[in-house]
């Protein structure tokens, strides 16, 4: 064994000399005492204990989760792919670890990169779940003075950033969605590559997408070598580009580097989601009014036709109008008080529309809502709108029948999102939310949904469900989804629901189905398409048929993908 | 540290800075900080700036801390402190910044007996050493060592036999102290042989471990990079990084830094610890 190094600091020898010098200045033997205990809090006794579990407060890791800290800390020694599948808490992993190296004082300052719209929310887990000073990067002075710093990637490896990045080194590297680092020849990747490490995390939940390559090249930047270099990793593991061979012993290098946890190994289970269908009848007045402004909307698509801009605005409507009448009085107000500046008096198709509106004076979706969370009490419910029309007058009417509920939106700064959560955990028993956003709104102590209106856009409704229907979700997930009867909506329902099941099952790879059906066209801009060029009810559903069945066909190419992953991973196929 | 040691341990930390507890129930306190514990615990530097450059009255903040939010009143408006809060941590900072040195005197048990003969304090000095075993991991322990100023005895572990006694800070009467006859220099020289020779005489796997992995993970890179003659001068500067990052991954190396050390004047130590 060569001569451990052995360094003793002697900087305090001096200063106690001085005291003894000038005979002042002496603490005390109670002050001592206590120095002493604080310091055998913060001693480590032992090298592969977790201590950050004693030092969290307000939530409690899963078991597999602290597994994966001891796994990384103890065998993979700080380097590691962290890969679990979408929704089993990939963040919290990565923060125990940064948090249990703080402790230890193995970590004096990190760097986090991140997608820019996940910033703000690394930085507050940080801060909130495990008390680490993280700042989000905003100047570039930061890079100097911030221990803790998160940033996005894109603008990291940008001038002037990467300068200041490259020339630090740094405790701990941290790359969530990690998979952009699958290409050696993208600046991302000779970026991350060129950054000064000790540990390094990287997190995706799709190590593989496509071809043997990408996964060597991730572990590449953590451990170079680790499945040899680049002409043996082709000879040894590559039968093709999307095949690998000599699969066992591939594996088993893997494993080493990388932790994967499967909601079916880990039973990680969701609890179910049982989904209803709510048809709602019209009123005759409200009828009226859907039928006024669907006449509306395609009148003036037809003579406006191809115009984006104006598309986009009548589609708001078509969809308004089956929410509620003060979202559609919001818009149209808008829309004419352009159109009909300086006139003296309205055209006659506003003021038709003016005649409709008036005419609705009570809302049938309002009335199911309130019988529907009257049944539902004292359980809570969340009620999702996209309008904040609505949003208002929901609550304004759930207050006429004494009903206690808090609104939620975008809009709130941090402060009032919280004290709304807050609120809406002990005291209210509705929320009404406009928006489902990741902002981390974590609401297991819920377990209703009342879908009021539906968003086109499949993200959004997966997203407002997974508030919910998420880990440390005890019950059963009751979903409501109001459908307006021979509207579009429940032509939209009837594609979400029957359909692509959406609300059924736990899609996890949503987000790389929709990328890949809108290469072509936004799903938004296809449905509305579909909506306003069919001629009738029949037409439209046959058309929705036909954008399903392409759906499905994207399933099973992703599907694909994940088996080959599955299989190069663990040498079973996925279920 | 249990949430009951953070309770005794920040109530001793307030009774000995200064502050004074305004309201006590069992699961929360409010106290009057003292000047010195505002500056230490709340991190306003500007405004005691503020008010130090303007010469104002200061006007050291109230803090409430609730130890148990479980049970506590829900009209309380306070901080949730516990281990591993930004708040605890500086209470423990602080703690670790005001007890570093003392010069100590034992505090005659009994009455002296030889009413007109002056007794003699022996010197001792006692450091409390932390020593940080440190690979890709790390462990500490503390080593509480003292030593016989007098005769160069060292005594280990030499808090827990000082403890026991009671100390003030000024010389009791009828007492004199011996003239030490090692400098602090040398005494402190003397007390890392004593640890050097300690680690060095310890069980090292950890370290052969860690000397082995380090080993195993460089020759990797090396078969990873192709030959040092045939590589571009910006692969064989990325290969030197990638070695100076294993290397500050995993050379094992112990180090030794000195919480707190104190002069202590001891008539005589408890006979069953004396050897």
């Amino acid at each position: 064994m060569r001569q451990l190094p052995i360094r003793m600091d002697r900087q305090w020898l001096n200063k106690f000399q001085h005291l003894i010098e000038n005979d002042t200045g002496w603490s005390n033997w109670e002050r001592f005492q206590l120095a002493l205990e604080a310091a055998e809090a913060q001693i480590v006794p032992t090298f592969d204990s977790i201590q950050s579990l004693n030092q969290i407060q307000g939530f409690e890791p899963l078991p597999h989760q602290i597994d994966v800290v001891r796994r990384v800390i103890n065998e993979m020694r700080g380097r590691a792919i962290l890969a679990d599948e979408v929704g089993l808490g990939k963040t919290i992993e990565a923060g125990l670890i940064l948090k249990e190296y703080v402790i230890r004082g193995l970590v004096k300052n990190a760097l986090i990169l991140v997608p820019s719209s996940l910033v703000l929310q690394w930085t507050r887990e940080l801060n909130q779940k495990f008390q680490i000073p993280a700042v989000a990067q905003k100047k570039e002075w930061m890079w100097d003075k911030c221990d803790f710093i998160v940033a996005s990637l894109d603008t990291a490896k940008r001038d002037p950033h990467r300068q200041y990045v490259l020339s630090k080194h740094y405790d701990l590297l941290i790359v969530d969605e990690a998979h952009k680092l699958k290409n050696r020849r993208t600046k991302n990747w000779q970026f991350v590559n060129q950054l000064q490490k000790k540990y390094c995390l990287l997190l995706t939940a799709t190590p593989v997408q496509n071809e043997m390559n990408e996964l060597y090249n991730l572990v590449t930047l953590l451990k170079p070598g680790q499945l040899g270099n680049e002409s043996r990793f082709q000879s040894d593991y590559v039968a093709g580009k999307r095949k690998a061979k000599n699969e066992e012993q591939l594996r088993e290098e893997i494993s080493r580097v990388l932790i994967r946890n499967r909601r079916r190994d880990s039973n990680l289970n969701l609890t179910r989601r049982i989904v209803k269908t709510i048809p709602i009848q019209l009123s005759p007045a409200e009828r009226a009014l859907y039928e006024g402004i669907t006449q509306f909307v395609r009148s003036r698509y037809q003579s406006h036709a191809a115009d984006l801009k104006s598309m986009l605005a009548l589609l708001v409507l078509q969809k308004e109008v089956c929410s509620s009448r003060d979202a559609v009085f919001h818009t149209l107000f808008k829309l004419f008080q352009r159109g009909e500046q300086g006139k003296e008096t309205l055209s006659p198709e506003v003021a038709h529309l003016a005649e409709l509106l008036r005419a609705v004076t009570s809302s049938s979706k309002v009335d199911t809502a309130i019988k529907l969370i009257k049944e539902i009490s004292p359980d809570k419910v969340i009620v999702f709108t996209e309008y904040r029309a609505t949003q208002d007058m929901l609550i304004r009417e759930l207050a006429k029948e004494g009903i206690h509920a808090v609104p939620y939106r975008g809009g709130f700064n941090r402060n009032k999102k919280d004290w709304m959560m807050e609120l809406f955990q002990k005291r209210a028993q509705v929320m009404v939310a406009t928006e489902a956003g990741g902002e981390g709104i974590n609401l297991q102590f819920c377990h209703h949904i009342i879908n009021f209106d539906m968003p086109w856009n499949p993200m959004r409704v997966e997203q407002r469900i997974g508030r919910v229907h998420r880990l440390g979700q005890k019950s059963d997930v009751h979903i409501y989804n109001f459908a307006t009867e021979n509207t579009i909506e429940e032509h939209i329902i009837w594609l979400l629901h029957e359909k692509i099941q959406l609300f059924e099952t736990v899609v996890g790879e949503l987000e790389t189905i929709l990328n890949k059906m809108e290469e072509e066209e936004s799903m938004e801009q296809s449905l509305m398409r579909i909506m306003l060029e069919s001629d009738d009810d029949r037409q439209v559903r046959q058309r929705l048929n036909e954008w399903g069945e392409s759906f499905h066909k994207k399933i099973q190419t992703v599907q694909e993908q994940k088996e080959r992953q599955e299989v190069l991973l663990y040498g079973t196929q996925a279920d | 540290m249990e949430p009951r040691q953070i309770r005794t341990f920040t109530e001793r930390y307030l009774a000995n800075h200064g502050c004074h507890i305004i309201e006590s129930s069992p699961a929360h306190l409010v106290t009057q900080l003292s000047i010195q514990a505002d500056k230490d615990l709340l991190n306003r530097p500007f405004y005691w700036m503020y008010v130090e450059r303007c010469n104002l009255e200061p006007q050291p903040a109230r803090l409430c801390l609730i130890f148990d939010p479980e049970k506590c009143p829900e009209d309380v408006k306070g901080e949730y402190l516990f281990y591993g809060s930004p708040r605890f941590s500086r209470f423990l900072s602080s703690a670790l910044q005001h007890g570093q040195f003392v010069r100590l005197y034992q505090q005659p048990s009994g009455r002296n007996p030889y009413m007109y003969v002056s007794k003699p304090y022996t010197p001792w000095l006692a450091v409390n050493f932390k020593i940080s075993y440190i690979c890709d991991q790390k462990k500490d322990r503390i080593s509480y060592l003292g030593i016989n100023l007098q005769n160069g005895h060292i005594l280990e572990p030499f808090y827990q036999t000082i403890r026991q006694l009671s100390w003030t800070s000024k010389l009791p009467a009828q007492r004199h102290t011996i003239e030490p006859r090692l400098s602090i220099a040398e005494a402190v020289g003397e007390l890392e042989y004593y640890l050097q020779d300690q680690l060095e005489n310890e069980d090292q796997t950890w370290a052969e471990e860690a000397m082995e992995r380090l080993d195993l993970e460089l020759n990797q890179l090396d078969s990873y990079y192709p030959d040092e003659t045939k590589i571009s001068a910006e692969l064989s500067q990325e290969k030197k990084q990638r070695r100076r990052e294993t290397i500050w991954q995993y050379h094992p190396r112990v180090e030794v830094s000195v919480i707190n050390a104190g002069l202590f004047y001891v008539e005589q130590l408890p006979p069953s610890l004396e050897n």
